[in-house]
């Protein structure tokens, strides 16, 4: 299979979701094994792609196919695939992903309602996100960016019956939609000044500077706007932490593979056009780091281990956003890649945590289940440690380059502010680790009944760990070598600019100061799951702890516009609609119609003669009428 | 030849006579003499401009007879609603047939 063919690792999951949600619950499982069956094969298929790449030689990429979809007048409408790096290591990255996620899910949703409905979506959330990645143009990427959208609903609000599952389905939708709305004009905007969809003729007429400065500023700004709906930065994050209302595994594949890296996908595919708009790498840059630094302060005060979680995803990809807006996507590329890796693991983990303790996740409830759960234990702690940014585990090296990234800002700011979001980083991914799993049990019932999950749940987590630990070893251009790729990953991501990417030393030796640092601030805030120090911590600054509990504020204050703005809105709408539209337009004209013929009824008398007096009359007036015109 | 201009005179006079019985007379018989009245001054004015405007055609003169033909027509069925109007109500006033109103 060649590389051409691309458009079947998005097919095959597609087609399943057909037979899983028209025949799911009538096979045999409710179909949980041709879900993983679909996947399976599109991850396969992602290793002949990777192959078929490799040896085409460099000349030929990226590889491009597409057909004749319609003609609307003189517009000529194409679409098709575009393969190129970032497309593969996408491919690599959401295949992977959802290969675990729907093993793990088999142990996870054992016995749930509607089972086979949630593997039948579980296909047709990776089939878009794959298709999202290979779009040759702004109209199938932005198909298959709702298509995500839609995907996420379902399955955040899984759970349908629990209120708060809805409520948050509904949060995630509207809020992105927000973003998607700025997408949609920015793809319009783009279209107008170019004529064509197609992402690589914009890029060419961008550069040759065939759109307006102050033009493409204001569309790239729109275009921004999707991302950071989708990627959740500040201040779109709020939907984030609430999609944990979600399964487990959901939780593990939005975070890592299918939604949120959307945005910083669609950042790295059209960062020619971001270049070429001047100005707007200093919002995606501002934004990541504004994210990356309120979203660790966040997850401090967070005892939901779920979403102390999904704050760190928020935050992280705050980072790949400062890598974007340095200009240099192969580090954000690098580091979504481990991410996914190391944040899919740690969501699994949860999720086992979660089924081990029989559904607590809570970590007053928690505490000590190292000796309980080893595997799951263990692999957390990969995860954490990844995380945090230990040597060398994948995180380590993919901060590393971040960081390294963000260095081109003159004056060291964007720097500092992430290396202090990375000592935040550390902090709480320390303290999340503690308190679930060492010192004493919080909660003796809890800890007595917690049992090690099955082999369907623990599997795919070692395999995500051996991932998380080895998949940062790729920046070295050796490695890369060895396994087959031209040169290290970061090479084969960007090849036009190979000579930028390498390990800093300087730089790793402050990573790894600030990971350390991190790390053993947390543990001696938390060490044996005490709260004596992190309580006096709290008490010492009330106010800073009340509003990190808030979050800042951001829910409030939305609810605030909400309530206030929108309300207020409406109801002068409604007045307007009651008084004005209702009673004086529908109304008013009903009841003059009545009583003007109230007044006009005593025309009709019934009587011969004066209908008979009226027609002639007006016979005369017309003839005096008639003759008075002519003259 | 008699002008043109003492058909049309004749044929307004008819008109006028017509129209006066109409709205005049409150009887439903007489009415309908006065209607008639109206058809034939028709009926003169298209003969009369027929003869006059273009003699080697019969034009007018089948209109004429069409009038008439509906003319016939109109009275059988006028007649036979006045005389069901007189047995309902012992009465041919169209004055006092005047229930058809709000």
């Amino acid at each position: 299979m060649g590389a051409e063919q691309a458009w079947l690792l998005a097919a095959v999951p597609a087609g399943m979701f057909v037979v899983l949600s028209f025949f799911g619950r009538y096979l045999p499982r409710k179909g949980d094994f041709l879900g993983v069956l679909a996947i399976g094969t599109s991850f396969v298929l992602f290793f002949f792609v990777l192959y078929d790449f490799l040896h085409t030689g460099e000349t030929h990429w990226p590889i491009v196919k597409d057909i004749k979809w319609s003609n609307i007048g003189d517009f000529r409408l194409r679409m098709g695939i575009f393969v190129d790096q970032i497309t593969i290591v996408m491919f690599g990255v959401v295949t992977t992903v959802s290969l675990m996620v729907n093993i793990f899910s088999v142990g996870y949703m054992k016995g749930e309602a509607r089972y086979w409905w949630f593997f039948a979506v579980l296909q047709l959330f990776a089939a878009s996100m794959l298709m999202l990645v290979m779009a040759d143009n702004l109209l199938l990427l932005y198909i298959s960016w709702e298509l995500v959208g839609v995907c996420s609903f379902l399955l955040i609000g899984f759970y349908w019956e629990k209120r708060s599952a809805t409520e948050a389905a509904k949060k995630a939708f509207i809020t992105t939609r927000i973003g998607d709305v700025g997408l949609l004009i920015g793809i319009i905007l783009l279209w107008k000044a170019t004529g064509t969809f197609n992402i690589q003729g914009i890029i060419h007429q961008a550069q040759a500077g065939e759109i307006g400065h102050t033009y493409l500023f204001v569309t790239m700004c729109f275009v921004f706007l999707g991302a950071m709906g989708k990627s959740a930065q500040v201040p779109f994050h709020v939907w984030l932490p609430d999609a944990m209302e979600g399964p487990t595994p959901v939780s593990a594949l939005i975070h890592a593979a299918t939604m949120v890296v959307a945005g910083v996908y669609l950042v790295a595919r059209l960062l020619p056009l971001f270049e070429v708009a001047d100005g707007t790498l200093v919002i995606v840059t501002i934004v990541g780091l504004v994210t990356a630094l309120l979203s660790g302060f966040m997850a401090l005060t967070q005892t939901d281990i779920k979403k102390v979680l999904a704050y760190s995803t928020v935050g992280q990809l705050g980072f790949m956003f400062v890598a974007l807006g340095s200009g240099n996507p192969s580090a954000a590329m690098f580091h979504l890649t481990t991410h996914a890796f190391f944040k899919a693991l740690l969501f699994l983990a949860a999720g086992s945590v979660i089924i081990g303790t029989h559904h607590n996740q809570e970590m007053d409830k928690l505490g000590g289940l190292w000796k309980k759960l080893p595997i799951t234990g263990t692999t957390f702690l990969v995860g954490s440690l990844a995380l945090a940014g230990v040597v060398p585990l994948a995180g380590f090296w993919s901060k590393d380059e971040v960081l390294h990234a963000s260095r081109s800002w003159d004056g060291g700011w964007a720097l500092i502010i992430l290396g202090f979001a990375a000592i935040v980083t550390a902090f709480y991914s320390t303290r999340l680790f503690v308190r679930t799993f060492l010192g004493k049990p919080n909660d003796e019932h809890v800890y007595e009944q917690t049992r090690e999950t099955g082999l369907a749940m623990t599997l795919p987590l070692v395999f995500l760990a051996i991932l998380s630990v080895v998949s940062g070893l790729v920046i070295f251009h050796g490695v890369g070598r060895a396994i087959g790729f031209p040169g290290g990953i970061t090479e084969f991501v960007f090849l036009d600019q190979p000579e930028r990417y390498h390990v800093d030393w300087g730089l790793a030796g402050g990573s790894f100061v600030i990971a350390t640092v991190g790390i053993f601030f947390g543990a001696w805030v938390y060490w044996g799951g005490s709260l004596a120090r992190s309580t006096r911590m709290a008490e010492f600054q009330p106010g800073v702890y009340t509003m990190l509990q808030h979050k800042f504020y951001f829910d409030e204050l939305y609810q605030g516009v909400v309530d206030r703005g929108v309300l207020g809105f409406s109801y002068i709408v409604s007045w307007f609609d009651r008084y004005v539209v209702n009673d004086t337009g529908v109304d008013g004209s009903a009841q003059m119609t009545g009583y003007t013929g109230f007044l006009l009824k005593y025309l009709q008398t019934g009587k011969v003669p004066n209908y008979a007096m009226a027609i002639a009359l007006g016979v005369v007036l017309l003839a005096v009428a008639g003759l008075v015109t002519r003259g | 030849m008699v002008p043109l201009e003492n058909y049309l005179a004749l044929s307004a006079i008819l008109f006028s006579l017509g129209v006066y019985g109409v709205l005049a007379r409150r009887n439903a018989v007489l009415i309908l003499m006065s209607v008639e009245l109206m058809l034939n001054a028709v009926s003169i004015n298209f003969v009369a401009f027929a003869v006059y405007l273009d003699p080697g055609k019969i034009t007018g003169a089948i209109f004429a007879v069409f009038v008439i033909t509906v003319a016939a027509a109109e009275v059988g069925l006028a007649l036979a609603i006045v005389i069901r109007l007189f047995r309902n109500r012992a009465t041919s006033n169209v004055d006092e047939a005047a229930i058809m109103k709000w």
